[in-house]
């Protein structure tokens, strides 16, 4: 069941007003993930004080060292239809809320699950972050 | 970075690799944990060799990408655990994504929120509703409950008393039954039952969650 979306909405904003395009419909994913030069980081977010509380400001802090060509966000537990297309296109992986993934011209080629989210503070989640970025990024 | 509720275990909210003593190994997130049980929401369950894969191949693989859920949540016997550990630390550098393979099916999730949460016998009434009106006091309700210990594990709690704040009131024809919320998770389906006579029992409590019983009936594991 959603929360209230006035509980929701800081959530959201922490990461849309750090550049982070929000993803709400199926249709606004695919057409996300349809490109596919270049790095794309896609951020799962989640209510979940626990963990989120540290991804949202983990992934912030790492945009300010890190620029994928594309970044977007789609809300776990809100926005149920965006988040099942997310997790279409790495259904490999166990769904887990929050997590981030990183698109290589169109190929996952990393997943950060929610248990490697989980008790870690901002600053440990963005150097994680930048080091796979960084491992994976598209030279230009 | 700790929990955010402070009326749970400093575990609540971290996903967990709960090895049991048996060849069970679960990984889920751990909701609450007490001397009575460990309590995870989203969890899976590996049984040793299942599939090929011993317990440690099986938490390797679920620390790299996590577990599909078999459970919504599970309650673990703590005298059945062996060892609780943060899956986040049973390999601290995140992997790269698994090379393309066959989506596993996904199990279906064990919550049933239709099903009652506890019903007794017309035998169980007629019993409750004398022991009741025996004791004459205004508000008094049947309490069920569970507590660790027991032959198998848990063991069931019958007592008549008032209602206590946070608990699930089930009204039975003429009475309450009041539940603790951590019991329900154990007594979701239950049936009591009263069995008269020389060769009866007296109460009787029917688990549809309980894998194993004692011969007693007064315990059981799930």
């Amino acid at each position: 069941m959603p929360y209230p979306e006035e509980l929701v909405r800081p959530m959201r904003q922490e990461l849309t007003s750090a550049g982070v395009k929000e993803l709400k419909t199926a249709a606004e994913v695919d057409t996300f993930m349809a490109e596919k030069t270049g790095t794309s980081l896609l951020v799962i977010n989640s209510v979940c004080g626990c963990a989120a509380g540290g991804a949202r400001p983990g992934v912030k802090l790492a945009l300010q060292s890190i620029k994928p060509d594309r970044v977007a966000t789609v809300f776990a537990g809100q926005d149920t239809e965006a988040v099942a297309k997310a997790r279409s296109y790495m259904a490999d992986i166990p769904p887990s809320s929050p997590s981030i993934a990183i698109f290589k011209n169109g190929e996952l080629v990393h997943f950060v699950p929610r248990h490697m989210i989980e008790g870690r503070d901002p600053k440990t989640i963005a150097g994680d972050l930048v080091k796979a970025f960084e491992a994976n990024a598209v030279a230009k | 970075m700790g929990t955010f509720h402070t009326d749970k275990s400093a575990l609540h909210g971290i996903t967990v690799v709960v090895d049991t003593k048996g060849p069970k190994v679960y990984v889920g997130r751990c909701d609450d944990e007490d001397e009575v049980a460990v309590v995870l929401k989203d969890a899976d369950v590996h049984e040793d060799g299942h599939n090929g894969k011993s317990k440690a191949q099986y938490i390797e693989r679920a620390a790299k990408f996590g577990v599909w859920k078999k459970f919504d949540h599970i309650a673990i016997p703590r005298a059945e655990v062996a060892s609780i550990t943060r899956l986040g630390e049973v390999k601290p550098e995140p992997v790269r994504a698994p090379e393309p393979a066959k989506v596993p099916e996904q199990p279906k999730a064990s919550a049933d929120p239709g099903k009652a949460l506890v019903a007794l016998t017309e035998n169980a009434q007629t019993e409750v509703r004398r022991l009741i009106a025996e004791q004459n006091k205004p508000g008094i309700g049947l309490r069920l409950g569970v507590k660790g210990g027991g032959c198998s594990g848990f063991s069931y709690k019958l007592e008549f008393d008032q209602k206590k704040e946070g608990d699930v009131v089930v009204p039975v024809s003429d009475f309450n039954v009041f539940l603790d919320r951590k019991s329900t998770i154990y007594l979701r389906g239950i049936t009591l039952d009263f069995q008269k006579g020389l060769q009866g029992k007296g109460f009787v409590f029917n688990n549809p969650n309980a894998t194993n019983t004692c011969g007693c009936g007064e315990s059981f594991s799930v």
